[in-house]
């Protein structure tokens, strides 16, 4: 019967107060947005990852790679014929970019139609049972008997206008090609569409010819069932092939972008922290208000039991409201927030098509549970606060704010100690999950800390008002200590949002500070010349060395250096080489965080980045044991420089070295110095000109190439900024609330001061007062904070994360904005409740009395 | 034999896109036959730029036991009976299959760059023990991994091979644990099928193939077949054939009857079926005479009577079983019964092809004799 009644009661208290169920709904769902969001993009960024590798590693246990070049073709005969090993599919591979739309990559698979069907069945095409026979079949036939022809999805041939028997232009390592479409993939089911979208299926000879490697494969894909085999399969290959279990090579990168995910994941999380304390802080509001009522259910016989289900089941509701809500609004948000993951990805990691998210009943669960148990945690101490509460005993609002302050006490002590526990945490040697865990320990330490703190810095405060303004000024201050239960919650919120924002800013600034001082080391020469990239910041095309050699006699040229960059096989997986051929008397500038460059240049020493030496745990003096030409071969480490080029690590080696351990001519790119008092603009155009009619080339600057590397840099943390703002909106949104709360509180207080002659315009100054008062203490106290929070985003989870370290760099201006941040959102929040306080008639307040 | 050029064509082509689909399991074989049909359509559009079959020509060896690449298609086809000196059958088919995807040949830069597919088709039938074995390899003629050539005689798909002179050779294949070595030389010169080399299929002009046979070869060698290895004697057939053109839109399939007989004459007839049930008028076939001499063979020279059924468990086709043939104007007639009733390949594409026991009389003798049947476009 009871249960009944306070359902309603409950119902009533929620509709009464439209404001606080308003914002403690939107505060829920833009946390469960961010989150799901996040994991949504995440999601189908990793699962189009493993589509896509698996579309092109297909149901191969087994592969034979090859060095920079690959393998020689004669290995595949010689393991069909020789050894009879008869699941075996040459594979050439590599990425092409359509003419005319910079960025649409695609990955090119060169297979034998007439032996591939075992591994990859889907490139069957279409899946139609009728077309199949007749398609398959003039399909295969084109795709072998003509040269030049090519599959693509479906998907993908729409997007870029292109039919069956129409022309789709690409571009290889700056030279322009043209294949004809000769068939549509048109897989049955969804998920092979979307692993086969951005793939262009060639023959092994077409591929061959399009990315000039005849005689060569980049890898052969083997079925071995019979692991007796394996043995004598290893002992036919030449020293630079290598037999690998199938998904050796994925596994790195997947590994990668899981890091880089996680940082995802955890920034999304913190958006969530933020409503955390929203709902926190509606329920206590919805406790403290009914105080006197709960203490009368509870005389006329409401069991402890029936006021925490009245409190926690109002909290579900709210909670359950603002989940679906964030689920809506998250499922919205998440194809934006997918193109810029996709996008850092195929900067950094791997060339990904992912066009529209896909829904994983996963996230469905995860986000609910999230939400809710988000909900039920914040209002389990506000539902315990109530049922504490003995019958018939009305607690005044003096005696809960004295309660309050003892409690910020309390909960300082307890901040610091579970500051403390992070720090231990951090202190553990461990993944990034383990830095993670530690790092939201510390940002809750922080939280806890924040109403303590904020008493401690009211006191002067107060003094100074008062000095200013006088006794409102005094009220301003003593107002915020006087309604702490309110203001603290608030005020530990926007700490937290602003802090994270300080932190991740501070973290970004160091981070470009750094690449931007490697770049000035790295980049010594005035003009880069290279062939058309297409990814980001992997080198993957190749310049022709004879034509590299004729620019570098360009006139006005001083000195020229050539880099190769390759992926090498490793008894640890595929390893970034990179070859330099320079003057040894003018080396890049490196900065080595132990060893040198000694040896490099005079021997058949390397030299490793730092993300190298971390993931491998690899130091100077140890050895790095790569798959050469020649068989496998340990090179001396002379020193461990840093390195913010690649975040899986490159190991560095003169061209001497390079070229006495692997037969690859090919260089990625050339670097020219100018004579001294010739002009760059000029020589780069000099340059230009004499490249012209060749193969596209990119010729920049060093200054244009330094700009479009801090470019790449920039849109690499583009996601980063996005998520930065979105947790300071979540915070925004609870600044209202708790403003709104106060307003709703303070309505008598205000009256009584209405009556006693106080301006309306008065009342408005007093409460922005207050509200100012409260974003800057939230923004002073989140200074220290976001530092802790840089400091650890630096130096446990980027290095934990991607290898790299560097120095932090407290920019003052990103201080000062933070601040401003916070002041600026707490005014804005204030804007509102200030207007209502003032613009109140005070008779009406006070007629309740 | 009665395979003829577009026919053919089907059959190779449609290995090679099951192949390229590889749907593992039986279940799917169905779906595979269905296929060649489309198969069948697409490629009758497809004759243009190839070489046709218009006129008898002049066949020289060893230069025609070479490749003809601008035709579209080819092949070798040995079937032959062994026996072990203890008198224990064995029954083998090697097939050569050559498809030329594209009419002309294109410079290219890559080894790989071909537009010459082998297929290889390989069976044992171990009468013994009921045991009937078939598998196919299908490989390009790149980088050495098949192809053909005239002198000294090689026809290849990866480690299935056929070598010598052309008019003797040794084949040799394998799988799993069945395997083949056999050397076989002609005891009589080639016989040259239909008009001096050309057998027609259909009213159209070009509609026909280049087509002659080695009735009888001999043959000796070793056969593995699961953990024996037995060595055998025996006779093989040989075929040969290219053409371009394409199967009459209202055949279904044909049944070919290849028949050694003990008195030293061979049998060839070639049966094409077409969709009324009916027999077309350009089924054909040869009797050779022990000397050599050929005798050809019309529509209306042979009568094929089925006297049994058999239906496969693994396909769920019912295929004809045993015959009778009379050639009333060689007064000879036989009765034919297949040495195992499941002789039928699944390799990719589906046919049965398998020994045969002949028995009956020539005139007032009796006559006995083995040979090899072919029974394709059943269950479609």
């Amino acid at each position: 019967m009871l249960t009944g009644q306070l359902a309603r009661l409950a119902g009533r208290q929620l509709s009464s107060h439209p404001w606080q169920l308003g914002l403690a709904i939107l505060g829920i769902a833009l946390g469960v947005a961010v989150a799901v969001s996040i994991d949504l993009a995440n999601g189908s960024a990793l699962r189009a990852f493993g589509l896509a590798t698996e579309a092109v590693s297909g149901r191969a246990t087994h592969q034979v790679l090859g060095g920079p070049s690959g393998l020689p073709e004669e290995l595949y005969r010689r393991l069909r014929l020789d050894l009879g090993v008869r699941r075996a599919a040459p594979i050439v591979e590599g990425d092409v970019v359509v003419a005319g739309r910079a960025g649409r990559t695609l990955h090119v698979l060169g297979i034998d139609p007439f032996v591939d069907g075992e591994f990859r069945p889907y490139l069957g095409g279409d899946e139609r049972r009728e077309a199949r026979g007749r398609d398959l079949l003039s399909r295969a036939a084109e795709l072998v008997g003509r040269s030049g022809t090519a599959l693509l999805a479906a998907s993908t041939a729409g997007e870029l206008g292109v039919g069956v028997g129409g022309e789709l232009a690409v571009e290889v390592s700056g030279h322009g090609r043209a294949l004809t479409l000769v068939g549509l993939l048109q897989p049955a089911d969804p998920a092979s569409a979307r692993a086969l979208d951005g793939l262009l299926v060639t023959d092994v000879a077409t591929a061959q010819e399009l990315f000039g490697a005849v005689g060569r494969l980049t890898r052969i894909d083997l079925i071995v069932e019979d692991a007796a085999l394996l043995p004598r399969i290893a002992e036919t290959l030449p020293p630079g092939a290598d037999l690998a279990a199938a998904g050796t090579q994925a596994g790195a990168t997947a590994r990668m972008i899981l890091a880089f995910q996680w940082n995802l994941t955890a920034l999304s999380l913190l958006a969530l922290l933020v409503g955390m304390f929203l709902i926190y802080q509606t329920m206590t509001f919805s406790v403290v208000q009914r105080r006197p009522l709960i203490g009368s259910l509870r005389a006329l016989g409401v069991t402890r039991g029936e006021v925490f289900a009245l409190v926690m089941s109002e909290a579900a509701v709210i909670g359950l409201v603002g989940t679906l809500a964030g689920l809506a609004l998250g499922f919205a948000m998440a194809q934006g927030l997918l193109r810029l993951v996709t996008r850092t990805i195929n900067d950094l990691y791997f060339v990904l098509s992912v066009r529209d998210v896909t829904l994983d009943p996963l996230t469905l669960v995860k986000a609910v549970l999230l939400g809710l148990g988000a909900t039920a945690l914040a209002a389990l101490a506000p539902a315990l606060e109530a049922t504490a509460a003995p019958p018939r005993v009305v607690m005044s609002r003096a005696a809960l704010e004295t309660r309050a302050r003892r409690g910020a006490h309390r909960a300082g002590w307890l901040g610091a100690g579970v500051i403390a526990a992070g720090a231990a945490v951090l202190a553990v040697p461990g993944g990034i999950v383990l830095g993670f865990a530690g790092l939201f320990l510390v940002m809750v330490g922080c939280a806890l800390v924040t109403p303590a703190a904020a008493l401690l810095l009211l006191r002067p405060l107060h003094g100074v008002a008062g000095a200013l303004f006088g006794l409102l000024g005094r009220l301003a201050t003593r107002g915020i200590a006087a309604a702490l239960s309110r203001t603290a919650v608030a005020m530990a919120a926007l700490m937290i949002a602003v802090a994270a924002a300080i932190g991740v800013g501070v973290m970004i600034a160091s981070f470009r500070e750094a690449v931007t001082r490697w770049l000035e080391g790295t980049l010594r020469a005035d003009v880069y010349v290279s062939a058309p990239s297409s990814v980001g910041s992997r080198p993957d095309a190749t310049l022709d060395p004879a034509l590299a050699a004729r620019l570098a006699a360009t006139p006005g040229v001083a000195r020229a250096s050539t880099s190769r960059g390759v992926a090498v096989q490793s008894p640890h997986g595929p390893v970034q080489v990179v070859a330099l051929d320079v003057d040894p008397a003018r080396p890049p500038r490196w900065r080595f965080r132990e060893g040198g460059a000694g040896g490099v240049w005079d021997g058949d020493a390397v030299i490793v980045s730092e993300p190298y030496a971390n993931r491998h745990g690899t130091g100077a003096g140890d050895a790095v044991r790569l798959r050469t030409d020649r068989g496998e071969q340990a090179f001396r480490v002379a020193g461990v420089f840093y390195d913010y080029g690649s975040s899986a690590g490159v190991v560095v080696m003169s061209r001497r070295t390079y070229d006495g351990a692997w037969d690859d001519p090919r260089i990625s790119s050339l670097a020219l110095e100018a004579a001294p008092g010739v002009d760059v603009d000029a020589l780069v155009a000099a340059v230009r000109e004499r490249a012209a009619g060749g193969p596209r080339l990119v010729v920049r600057s060093n200054r244009a190439l330094r700009e479009v590397s801090l470019e790449i840099f920039d849109r690499t943390f583009a996601i980063t900024g996005v998520l930065r703002t979105l947790s300071v909106a979540v915070a925004f949104v609870g600044m209202l609330a708790a403003l709104m709360a106060l307003q709703l509180e303070r309505a008598r207080e205000i009256g009584v001061l209405r009556a006693l002659g106080l301006t309306p315009r008065q009342v408005w100054g007093l409460v922005t007062a207050q509200t100012g008062i409260i974003g800057l203490l939230a923004g002073v106290l989140a200074v220290p904070s976001g530092l802790l929070l840089a400091g650890v985003l630096v130096f446990v989870i980027n290095r934990r994360s991607f290898g790299w370290t560097m120095s932090i760099d407290p920019s003052p201006l990103i201080l000062l904005q933070g601040v401003a941040l916070s002041l600026l959102a707490a005014l804005l929040a204030g804007l509102y409740p200030a207007w209502r306080m003032a613009t109140a008639p005070p008779a009406e307040t006070l007629r309740d009395e | 034999m009665s395979r003829w050029a577009a026919a053919a064509v089907v059959l190779v082509v449609a290995t090679a896109a099951a192949v390229f689909l590889l749907w593992p399991g039986g279940e799917r074989a169905a779906s595979d036959i269905e296929a060649t049909v489309a198969v069948r359509e697409a490629l009758a559009e497809e004759r243009a730029g190839f070489a046709r079959a218009l006129a008898p020509r002049r066949l020289s060896f060893p230069a025609d036991h070479g490749p003809h690449p601008d035709f579209r298609t080819e092949w070798w086809y040995y079937t032959g009976n062994l026996r072990t000196p203890a008198g224990r059958h064995v029954g083998f088919q090697l097939t050569f299959f050559r498809v030329a995807l594209a009419p002309e040949a294109e410079p290219r830069a890559s080894a790989w760059g071909t537009r010459q597919l082998y297929v290889g088709h390989f069976a044992l039938t171990d009468t013994a023990n009921r045991r009937f074995h078939a598998a196919s390899r299908v490989s390009r003629a790149a980088l050495g991994l098949a192809g053909a050539r005239a002198a000294p005689f090689r026809v290849w798909v990866e480690g299935w091979s056929a070598e010598g002179d052309g008019a003797s050779a040794r084949l040799r294949a394998s799988d799993g644990d069945v395997e083949l070595d056999l050397t076989v030389s002609a005891a009589k010169p080639p016989v040259l099928q239909g008009d001096r080399g050309l057998s027609r299929k259909g009213p159209e002009p070009g509609n026909a193939s280049l087509y002659y046979s080695f009735t009888r070869m001999p043959a000796r060698g070793v056969v593995r077949v699961g953990g024996e290895i037995l060595e055998v004697a025996g006779e093989a057939w040989m075929d040969r054939e290219w053409s371009t053109s394409a199967l009459g839109a209202n055949v279904e399939g044909w049944d070919w009857f290849a028949v050694q007989l003990e008195d030293g004459r061979e049998l060839m007839v070639y049966l094409l079926r077409r969709r009324d049930g009916g027999v077309d008028p350009f089924s054909a076939g040869s009797l050779v005479a022990a000397d050599g001499t050929v005798q050809r063979l019309g529509a209306g020279d042979v009568t094929i009577d089925t006297l049994g059924h058999w239906t496969s468990p693994r396909s769920g086709v019912r295929y004809p079983a045993r015959w009778r043939l009379t050639v009333p104007s060689a007064d000879l007639r036989l009765e034919l019964t297949p040495r195992l009733a499941d002789q039928e390949l699944l390799v990719g594409t589906r046919y049965w092809e398998g020994a045969v026991t002949a028995a009956g009389s020539a005139g007032p003798w009796s006559v006995r004799g083995h040979g090899y049947v072919e029974l394709v476009g059943y269950g479609e």
